[in-house]
């Protein structure tokens, strides 16, 4: 320990000798790790599994299951499914969980004298909660899918409302209609939220309500990010026409655990598409999709170019800035090169050297972590002002931070690698007559 | 001063040099890209909408009990939105809409030409549900036929005359006159000068529109004003209390001038722009000190070579130019390279965004700057080399 104290010390004269280069090179370093590190922030949690344990086990079926003919092989179905279809879709044993839903805006009020306050809502189905690790802190989920005049609240909201979070039983008006309280859900948030990912909705935060799909439907709730009407369905009428006609804004969620139930569902979609060809329901080629969660971002061609884009550039500027950084640093030992000579000549072996750049390696890795956490802070800070909707992805975690900590690490230590490899294995008596 | 012998000086110093020529080339590449997409965003921010940018602003709000979200309490309250607006001062035209202009997608529907749905079908056109006034708050003129002056149901018994853009009339009717045929939304009234509708539409000049009650406001609904020239401000900040006057049962979502909505339909492009000009900044800075840090120890260490070229009746203005050469010709081989660079980078960034193609020219002009950061950076450290006096330098020889 002493001599690594040492090596320190020898480490942080050698800095204040000439401390002009050495900051350059920090400085480079720092900038180069910070704005790469800014961008990995969004990159990695834009791209994160919130369900790594069943993410692949759960997926959204879709089919061309429309009343227009379409019989070229680039037409898609629709990305939002009809309350008819959903009905087909989901009359099978064969999936484990299976959940329709969509969102809306309401407004909700204790009574008639306060003011309406705007939430989100979830409209959806039981299993919901079940398929995507919903905590529920007070009180039940629905015991069926069945209309019923109740509503699931967050923990947040109920204290927000109420003052407290057990608020079981307790009434509400949601758009003036009274509903009485479920259930409370303990502190959530799924980010990605990778149950809505319809025109890139997957980076908004979790609604504040739950309401069931029957319900929704017969206080004619309209989807507020996605829906398309494929015949004269009037969208105003979508207690009546909404569940018959080819309304169409659900996302339908089914969770198939085993490859067996996934090859089950996969064929039961084949047959039920064969099946309505026949009865002429479905004019149109067949083309069936099940998507995994996983792959559901990319099918509906949410990823954020922006994001990857940057990602590819701050790679390119890490990469510069290591280069630059090697430059400085290679400069830096060659100036310094007597004295690692004279080391040399006074006996102290290549390993004793090495141990001096360890020492060096160490010291530059904690003065550009200190840097490129400032700047990647200012980075995330500037990005979360140009790109607003990106602003939940923020966050550093410990995976994170430890990720920038090995990337300074091995920076710093690929920066002085050769530069003190050539200072200590030169030719001795060329390296003492320079 | 000889090609041949700075080629050699910098082959002495291969791993230093190559170091410097691989940054140059990326900060080619990155100076490139950057300029691409910011002088794209910046064509698209200054691209024409046919709208008055700065005297119009838009109100988006919605009711918030269903019984004013329903006819005929809807109805009235319009009315009376748009009357208190209306007087205002400041305000010249009010009009109300299902949604506004400037948007990345919102309320479409398909559109074609009665009879000829195979040839003429539009699949996203953006449908407005409007009062009379709306033509005259977005200063559209009439290129043929007559607008509509009062509303007309849009499931009533007579079908809504229509009034089209003259993008959308020239797609559907190909040099016939519009007014009198139908499409299927249904017979053509009129045809206005072309608006920027909604970003994501097959031609952003493509919208239809229809004076008629909106169908229902569940998403909400615009209030479109026109103001007088330097009003914008002073009317804005009454509407708020001006609307919440007239009914407190709204939710406003936010007042914008058309200019603001149409900064924030390029948002996204806009602050990839920003972060990728910063980005190239930096740089340039990086390439700044590297060529200063590369310039000084150069020098330091061909002090005795420099020392001896002036004892040999070389001047300080030669010794300069002959450092500011060697600058000189390594950013050439690296920007040379560096070109190369840039576009491989502009293919890759075309996979994930939009980005034009680098026209020829631009390479040349970013060449030119960076020679200009590069002789900056080692103008210091050059005019100190040739201060070193021959006897000093060759002391040790």
């Amino acid at each position: 320990m002493e001599q690594f104290l040492y090596y320190l010390k020898v480490s942080v004269k050698s800095i204040r000798r000439a401390p002009l280069p050495y900051v350059l090179t920090v400085l480079i370093m720092a900038l180069g790790l910070g704005v790469f590190f800014a961008n990995a922030t969004f990159y990695y949690r834009l791209n994160a599994d919130p369900l790594p344990h069943k993410s692949d086990k759960l997926f959204f079926p879709m089919m061309l299951l429309v009343p227009w003919e379409c019989n070229d092989n680039t037409c898609k179905p629709p990305p939002v499914l009809s309350y008819a279809n959903v009905q087909k879709l989901s009359n099978t044993d064969i999936p484990t969980a299976k959940a329709a839903m969509y969102s809306s805006d309401a407004y909700l009020r204790l009574d008639t004298k306060q003011p309406p306050l705007p939430v989100s809502v979830r409209i959806t189905q039981r299993d919901f909660f079940r398929m995507f690790d919903v905590p529920v802190l007070h009180g039940s989920i629905w015991p069926d899918d069945s209309a019923r005049n109740e509503i699931i609240l967050t923990k947040a909201l109920a204290e927000k409302l109420f003052g407290q979070s057990d608020v079981v039983g307790k009434t509400l008006l949601l758009d003036d209609k009274p509903l009485t309280v479920s259930g409370v859900l303990d502190n959530w948030q799924m980010l990605p939220r990778l149950y809505d990912a319809n025109s890139g909705n997957h980076v908004e935060p979790v609604e504040q309500i739950y309401l069931p799909l029957e319900t929704g439907y017969d206080m004619n709730y309209m989807s507020n990010s996605q829906s398309s009407t494929f015949d004269d369905t009037d969208y105003r009428q979508l207690s009546s026409q909404g569940r018959t006609g080819a309304l169409h804004q659900l996302q339908y969620w089914v969770q198939l655990d085993t490859p067996a139930q996934q090859q089950a569902y996969r064929d039961f979609m084949q047959n039920l598409a064969s099946t309505e060809k026949a009865a002429g329901r479905h004019p149109s080629i067949i083309n069936n999709q099940l998507t995994s969660m996983r792959n559901i971002v990319a099918y509906f061609g949410g990823e954020s170019g922006d994001i990857k884009a940057f990602a590819l550039v701050t790679l390119l500027f890490l990469l510069v800035c290591l280069l630059n950084a090697s430059h400085l640093s290679l400069n830096r030992y060659l100036s310094n090169q007597y004295e690692f000579s004279l080391r040399r000549a006074l006996g102290a072996s290549r390993w004793q050297l090495q141990q001096q750049m360890f020492a060096d390696v160490l010291l530059l890795t904690l003065c550009c972590l200190a840097g490129a956490l400032l700047i990647g802070f200012g980075g995330v800070q500037l990005m979360n002002y140009l790109w607003p909707v990106n602003r939940l992805f923020s966050t550093w975690d410990w995976q994170l931070l430890l990720g920038l900590l090995l990337l300074a690490l091995s920076a710093s230590y690929l920066v002085t690698l050769y530069p003190s490899l050539r200072a200590s294995f030169g030719a001795l008596n060329q390296q003492l007559k320079e | 001063m000889s090609l041949h012998l700075m080629l050699k000086s910098l082959k002495r110093r291969k791993v230093v040099t190559g170091l410097l020529l691989l940054q140059l080339a990326m900060t080619l590449a990155l100076l490139l890209n950057a300029v691409m997409l910011a002088s794209q965003t910046h064509a698209s921010l200054n691209e024409p909408t046919g709208l008055d940018m700065e005297n119009i602003l838009q109100v988006q709000l919605k009711p918030t009990t269903p019984e004013l979200r329903k006819y005929p309490a809807l109805s009235d309250l319009l009315e009376r939105q748009l009357a208190g607006v209306r007087a205002v001062p400041g305000v010249v035209a009010v009009a109300y809409s299902n949604q506004g202009p400037l948007l990345q997608g919102g309320n479409n529907g398909n559109v074609f030409k009665v009879g000829a749905q195979e040839r003429t079908n539009l699949a996203s056109v953006p449908m407005y549900f409007v009062s009379a006034d709306f033509f005259r708050v977005l200063g559209l003129t009439v290129q043929n036929g007559e607008l509509p002056v009062s509303p007309t149901p849009l499931d009533g018994k007579v079908q809504s005359p229509v009034v089209l853009t003259q993008q959308l009339a020239e797609h559907l009717f190909a040099g016939e006159n519009p007014v009198g045929q139908a499409v299927n939304r249904g017979p053509v009234a009129a045809v206005v000068s072309n608006f920027y509708g909604q970003r994501s539409a097959e031609h952003v000049f493509n919208n239809s529109v229809q004076v008629a009650p909106m169908y229902g406001v569940d998403w909400g609904y615009s209030l479109l004003l026109r103001v007088e020239a330097g009003s914008a401000d002073t009317v804005r900040q009454q509407l708020d209390q001006v609307l919440r006057n007239v009914d407190t049962n709204i939710e406003i979502f936010y007042v914008r001038s058309l200019a603001e909505q149409h900064h924030r339909l390029y948002r996204t492009e806009f602050g990839l722009a920003v972060l990728l000009t910063i980005l190239a900044g930096l740089m340039l800075l990086v390439t700044m000190i590297s060529s200063y840090s590369n310039a000084h120890f150069h020098a330091l260490k061909s002090q005795q070579d420099i020392g001896i070229k002036r004892a040999l009746g070389a001047s300080r203005q030669a010794i300069f130019v002959e450092l500011l050469a060697e600058g000189w010709l390594c950013t050439l081989l690296g920007t040379g390279a560096g070109v190369f660079v840039a576009l491989l980078l502009n293919k890759l960034l075309a996979t994930v965004i939009v980005i034009p193609a680098i026209p020829l020219w631009l390479p040349l002009l970013a060449i030119s700057v960076l020679i200009l950061c590069v002789t900056l950076a080692t103008w210091y450290p050059a005019r100190i080399a040739t201060r070193v006096s021959p006897a000093t330098a060759t002391k040790t020889l």
